[in-house]
């Protein structure tokens, strides 16, 4: 259903994705590089589509996006180019989709990596966020869906978070476009951060 | 701070002492420099991680030593180092989440707690499932897709305006009766390959992707995963196949690709035979449901053999085929109420690049097509399949439907579905000829997913098993129609 596999644009699908080919075009003039991860179904397409203006199928089911999709976004008056990735559990990998995010990491050096995480069930997501912390990775943790979090009475209280895991973190609620302004910023500064 | 430095300095918590000693030595030895950090090196060497083993192997002379490493560690612990080293840090995790998580009681759990009931228990489950299946597949995609959107814009915009008015406007200004052909009349480009995307497909295809895109964003899939675990265990697939099998019955080709999401390799060949052989996509699903929808029992047949050969085949694949038998585990997200400005996004996405993949396939079929007419080569396969054709019991004309269906399997099914109005077929026949071209070949461009994902061998050796088998199949089913007497 996705198109951009590395170095396969030769593909049947790269066509029907014109307009993320185009902005594929802008690659060679991107600096930095935006990694989405995170288990599937926490709304990493969204946050992709709202950053970059491209289209990623979205949907609620877990393992809709299956290959590696690529966009462009100015945040902060840096060019980044955004990867989408299929989900993954744990940075031990177990099936083939988890696999392709991993190497993705490994091999493409980002110079920040988005963990996005569903608030409802962020108990189950943290692991991964300290094996990312741990493997040394730029990370922002992005606490996605807040709003369904809030509906099932759940508070989260993100700074003390953020202390405890020596992390930044995000509150968003992708869909509803909330949060969005404040990731950007977050982004923005943690890269001028690492430059420094 | 240099790079290096940088992925070094990132220690959130410690495990416990036996595996973080093991954790120091192991990193003492790693001389190379990674991408990531040589703790996590270390963490992924003791868990057994295969391809980072592989890679520390090719690059550390030191490699026997760290081997050694592991297995003492390995010694220390009655569970597995995987397990330990999961189980130490969801404890963490569990404690920082107890730091910062409340929750409060609220009433509208309770309310979607039920709806998740209802829809997961077989009691309530599948009549759910059924209506689903009736108002939004039969009543929304068959009854008003296929019939009355398609009467409108085929029946009365084509047949009525564009038709007459390409043919004569062709005879008029194109003298040459080759080009005539290649541009109008039967086969032509407008005449044929755009009728059929838009008029019959585009229609179809729309109201199946509104239908699905809801039912999607409804968060029912996985439900349904859940109930059909059982019946899907049967066949060699665990409940986590719904997902592609339903994605097929919009495009099997979008399907075999998110087939990957399958955890075996042999689940995964599994499901992309299946996905060739016995799932409809949602245009071949809709045309037929349009063609049958005034016969119930012949769509009933239909559905009915199509069903039992799923889990045949998917049965007798699970007995020959050796793996691990699959074990099943899947995120269930909530119900959630669809957004329409997602679905509307979701549709019109989908239906572009559907439109984008198809109208250039019909054309350049329409073109073979005519190049094959000229040249007497079409009719010349058509006298070849005709003897098929016969032993199906169908006129020879459903040939020329088959030869279509080559190219995508909706274009065959609007083959069929042009011969059914002109009152070629008769009702057994068109039983006959829509279980065989369901069961036939993938069109092009699911073929060359399956070559991509699957390999040659696998795709070669499902191709060379649903061909034969779609034809036996349905002279199966005449066989059966004609001993039974059924007359329509």
């Amino acid at each position: 259903m996705k198109c951009c596999h590395d170095g396969r644009k030769e593909n049947i699908f790269s066509k029907f994705f014109k307009r993320i080919q185009d902005a594929n075009s802008l690659q060679s003039y991107a600096k930095r590089k935006l990694v989405l991860v995170g288990t599937p179904n926490v709304g990493k397409s969204v946050i992709f589509n709202k950053l970059t203006g491209a289209y990623a199928t979205v949907s609620n089911y877990p393992g809709t996006t299956v290959e590696v999709f690529r966009g462009t976004s100015r945040i902060g008056g840096e060019l980044f180019e955004v990867i989408d990735t299929p989900g993954m559990y744990s940075l031990m990998p177990i099936t083939e989709e988890e696999r392709v995010t991993r190497t993705l990491l490994l091999n493409e050096s980002p110079d920040i990596v988005l963990h996005v995480v569903d608030a409802k069930n962020i108990e189950r997501m943290l692991s991964m966020t300290l094996q990312l912390k741990e493997a040394g990775f730029p990370i922002i943790l992005v606490v996605n869906m807040m709003d369904e979090a809030e509906r099932i009475g759940r508070e989260i209280d993100l700074e003390k978070l953020s202390a405890l895991i020596d992390v930044p973190v995000v509150g968003t609620s992708a869909a509803l476009n909330r949060g969005m302004d404040r990731l950007r910023k977050k982004v923005a500064e943690y890269v001028k951060k690492r430059a420094a | 701070m240099l790079k290096s430095e940088l992925l070094e300095s990132h220690n959130v918590f410690k495990y416990d002492e036996k595996i973080e000693k093991a954790v120091k030595e192991i990193e003492k030895l790693l001389k190379s420099s990674y991408n990531i950090s040589k703790r996590s090196i270390a963490l992924l060497l003791l868990q057994e991680d295969e391809e980072i083993t592989a890679l520390v192997k090719s690059r550390e002379t030191s490699f026997p030593e760290i081997s050694d490493i592991i297995k003492k560690t390995k010694m220390l612990f009655s569970e597995p180092l995987y397990y330990v080293i999961t189980m130490q840090r969801q404890k963490k995790v569990d404690e920082i989440v107890s730091q910062v998580v409340r929750t409060r009681n609220n009433s509208k759990k309770l309310i979607s707690n039920w709806l998740d009931k209802i829809t997961v228990q077989p009691v309530t489950g599948i009549p759910i499932l059924l209506m689903v299946l009736y108002f939004g597949l039969y009543k929304f995609v068959g009854e008003f897709g296929a019939g009355t959107l398609v009467d409108f814009i085929e029946g009365s915009i084509f047949e009525n305006y564009i038709s007459p008015w390409v043919n004569s406007a062709v005879k008029t200004y194109i003298p040459n009766e080759a080009i005539q052909e290649l541009l109008a009349m039967d086969y032509g480009i407008i005449t044929l390959g755009l009728r059929y995307a838009v008029a019959i497909i585009l229609p179809i295809v729309g109201t199946f992707f509104l239908m699905f895109s809801i039912i999607e964003d409804s968060g029912y899939l996985p439900r349904l995963a859940l109930l059909v675990d059982r019946v899907f265990k049967s066949i060699g697939l665990n409940g986590r196949a719904v997902i592609p099998m339903t994605l097929g019955f919009g495009c099997d080709t979008m399907a075999t690709l998110v087939s990957r999401t399958l955890e075996t390799p042999r689940e995964r060949v599994i499901a992309t035979l299946l996905l060739a052989l016995a799932i409809p996509c949602s245009a071949q699903l809709g045309v037929i449901l349009g063609m049958l929808s005034g016969m119930p029992a012949a769509l009933a047949i239909w559905a009915s053999f199509v069903a039992l050969v799923f889990i045949f085949v998917g049965y007798l694949a699970a007995q020959v085929l050796p793996g691990e038998k699959p074990v099943f585990y899947m995120e269930i997200p909530p119900l959630r109420l669809p957004r329409i400005g997602n679905i509307i996004e979701k549709t019109v996405s989908r239906m572009q690049w559907y439109f984008l993949e198809i109208v250039p396939i019909f054309i350049l079929a329409s073109v073979l097509i005519w190049i094959g007419r000229m040249t007497g080569i079409f009719d010349a396969i058509i006298r070849l399949a005709e003897p098929v054709m016969m032993a199906l019991g169908l006129p020879p004309e459903t040939a020329e439907a088959f030869l279509f269906g080559f190219f995508r399997r909706d274009y065959g099914a609007a083959g069929l579905y042009d011969l059914k109005k002109t009152g070629v077929l008769n009702g057994v026949q068109m039983t006959v000829a829509s279980v065989t071209l369901t069961l036939f070949v993938p069109c092009i461009a699911q073929f060359s997913v399956m070559l991509k994902e699957r390999g040659v061998k696998t795709t070669l050796a499902i191709v060379a098993f649903v061909f034969p088998f779609a034809f036996l199949a349905g002279y199966m089913v005449n066989l059966i129609l004609k001993t039974a007497g059924v007359v329509w």
